[in-house]
C-alpha cells in the first residue's frame, strides 16, 4: 500500500510528530504510514485522512 | 496518568529484580552451569525493560501516546510466541535435562527456565514486531 501522507503534511508544513500528535499515535508510526510499511486500522487511516484534511481515498492508495 | 503510573511501577518492579538479582550474586559466590545461561538472559530482560521505560518517558515528555495500534498488535504477536515458547520451554528443558545429565530437573528449574525463555522470547519478537511493521 502506497501512501501520500509526506505530500499532504509537506502541503500543510507539520511534522511527522505533529501529525502522530493528532491522531493519537507514535512517531514511528507515521514513519511506517509513509514507507509504507504498515497497513492501519480504518480509524486511524479515517483519522489520519482527517488530520490532513483529506479522504482515506486521496491519502491511501490500495493495490491489488 | 495511567501511563505514568505504569512507568513507575516498571521503574520499581526493575529495581526490585535488580536487587533480587544482586543479592542472588553476593550470596552465591559459586557459579554453576545454570546460572551462566539464566545470568545473560536476566540482563537482556533488565535492559529491555530499562529501554522500555526511557522509550515512554521520552514518548510522554514528547506529548505523545506510549502505546498505539501497532504498538498493540506488535505485543500481541509476542505474547503469542511467548506462550508458544513457555510451553516447549517446560517440556524441553526437562528433556534437555534428561539427554544431557541423565536426570530430570527439579521443579523449580523448569519453572525458571519457563519464566527466563519465555520472557526473553517475548522481548526479542516485541522489539522485532515493533520494528519490523506489518
Amino acid at each position: 500500500m502506497k501512501t501520500r501522507i509526506k505530500e499532504f503534511r509537506a502541503r500543510y508544513d507539520m511534522t511527522q510528530e505533529d501529525l502522530a500528535r493528532k491522531v493519537g499515535a507514535r512517531r514511528e508510526t507515521i514513519v511506517f504510514l509513509e514507507k509504507g510499511k504498515y497497513n492501519p486500522s480504518l480509524k486511524l487511516a479515517y483519522d489520519v485522512a482527517k488530520a490532513l484534511n483529506s479522504t482515506i481515498e486521496e491519502v491511501f492508495i490500495f493495490e491489488d | 496518568m495511567k501511563e505514568k503510573m505504569t512507568m513507575v511501577l516498571g521503574i520499581g518492579v526493575t529495581t526490585l529484580v535488580v536487587f533480587t538479582f544482586a543479592f542472588y550474586i553476593l550470596a552465591n559466590p559459586g557459579v554453576d552451569l545454570f546460572d551462566i545461561i539464566s545470568i545473560p538472559i536476566i540482563l537482556i530482560i533488565v535492559l529491555s525493560s530499562t529501554y522500555l521505560i526511557y522509550d515512554k518517558w521520552k514518548n510522554i515528555k514528547a506529548g505523545l501516546p506510549t502505546k498505539d495500534e501497532r504498538l498493540t498488535n506488535a505485543a500481541q504477536k509476542a505474547g503469542y510466541y511467548g506462550f508458544i515458547a513457555a510451553i516447549w520451554s517446560a517440556v524441553g528443558s526437562n528433556m534437555g535435562s534428561i539427554i544431557l545429565n541423565d536426570e530430570s530437573l527439579s521443579g523449580n528449574y523448569v519453572v525458571a527456565a519457563v519464566v527466563l525463555i519465555s520472557g526473553i522470547v517475548f522481548m526479542a519478537s516485541y522489539f522485532y514486531f515493533s520494528r519490523k511493521g506489518d
